[in-house]
């Protein structure tokens, strides 16, 4: 998984798509209305319309205002996850000064702790040497 | 081995390794870790680069290691990378700056702060930007340049947080190793102490047969012992 900075630049770039895409989906269906008593809805001709992509596809009222809602419910919940993840940006409350700190403390941690499995290894290695040598006394004495 | 007519190098899509290869010898290793020996002692070693030995016979030069650059660019893959490549700032990419920037890069409260301000905004300028749309569609240009402005201010702050979360990272990383490192020790040191015990198991074993004067009394005995022995390992790591 990304680090949490990138999921956070992808949740924004997504919110920028979120907006592309609702305001592509009220251009692209919603109904046609008359603004005037003169105004009337252009028929298209058959093979005319079939020709070329139709740049609106009216749906129903019930299903536009549906699409709608569920839009603005995801842009509402991108919303939620951007603030969710800047809260949880990593290390918010260090400065730099703590995190070098951190960093040379672990280090040196670090090469204790190595040095002490080193130590282990070493006595490990007596252990079994030892092992081994009383197996092979039992086996032949 | 030797081609008499190397391909050319820079177009081939695994290219061989830098002629200086040649150099890295174990013989020539040697002889430069000694000539390095003297220096070790008395200069201490800066950023993990041996100390630079001057008057190095020449086959030996290679084994050397340059001097870091310290400016300038460098290629890598085919494309060039500048050494230092600081982020822009919204005024050299001439964006308005939406926010106060926090007055030292050691705060983070805040920054977390205007991020979520800048999410809200966001928001809000959509919105905006909708109403103007169902009212005025040609005047969508200006609310989209302020769309535009508020996602690159939020990237451009993102963007300043990340050598912040990359040394949060490697603090993380270190620790993970730390324990990884810990948790080995104490694996071994558990299985070092039952081997321990099973040798110790095995000495009372031997000795208790010593006192029982079994031991020595011809070939079955011996088999007996052996099998006694295995049974007692068999036990421990059973």
């Amino acid at each position: 998984m990304a680090d949490k900075l990138t999921q956070l630049q992808d949740a924004v770039d997504q919110l920028a798509n979120q907006f592309v895409a609702s305001l592509y989906y009220v251009h692209k269906h919603h109904d046609l209305k008359t603004l005037g008593a003169s105004d009337k809805i252009r028929e298209e001709k058959k093979d005319e319309a079939a020709q070329r992509e139709p740049d609106i596809e009216p749906v129903s009222a019930d299903e536009f205002k549906a699409g709608q809602k569920e839009l603005a419910q995801d842009l509402i919940m991108k919303e939620q996850q951007i603030e969710l993840l800047i809260s949880v940006l990593p290390g918010l409350d260090n400065s730099e000064n703590d995190q070098e700190r951190m960093i040379r403390q672990l280090e040196d941690e670090l090469k204790a702790a190595e040095e002490k499995r080193r130590e282990a290894v070493k006595e490990k290695e007596e252990v079994l040497a030892r092992l081994e040598g009383v197996i092979r006394s039992v086996k032949r004495p | 081995m030797d081609d008499p007519q190397p391909p050319n190098t820079l177009a081939a899509a695994f290219p061989a390794p830098p002629p200086f290869w040649q150099s890295f010898t174990p013989e020539n290793l040697e002889r430069i870790s000694k000539l390095r020996a003297p220096q070790n002692r008395t200069r201490r070693e800066e950023n993990g680069i041996p100390p630079r030995i001057l008057n190095l016979p020449p086959e030996l030069r290679f084994l050397q290691p340059p001097e870091p650059p310290v400016e300038g660019v460098y290629r890598c893959f085919g494309d060039v990378f500048n050494l230092k490549d600081p982020l822009p700032t919204l005024q050299e990419m001439s964006i308005q700056q939406l926010y106060t920037p926090p007055p030292s890069p050691s705060s983070h409260i805040d920054r977390a702060l205007i991020l979520k301000r800048l999410a809200k905004s966001l928001l809000l300028n959509f919105l905006e930007l909708t109403g103007i749309m169902s009212t005025n569609p040609e005047q969508y240009e200006e609310k989209v340049q302020d769309l535009r402005t508020l996602f690159i201010n939020f990237h451009h702050l993102l963007n300043e947080y990340r050598p912040h979360q990359a040394r949060e990272s490697l603090i993380l990383m270190m620790q993970d190793q730390l324990e990884k490192s810990r948790k080995e020790t104490q694996g071994i040191r558990a299985v070092k102490e039952r081997v321990e015990g099973v040798i110790e198991g095995l000495g009372k074993l031997k000795l208790a047969e010593f006192e029982n004067g079994k031991v020595g009394q011809g070939e079955v005995e011996v088999v007996e012992d052996g099998r006694d022995v295995w049974e007692t390992l068999e036990k421990e790591f059973s």
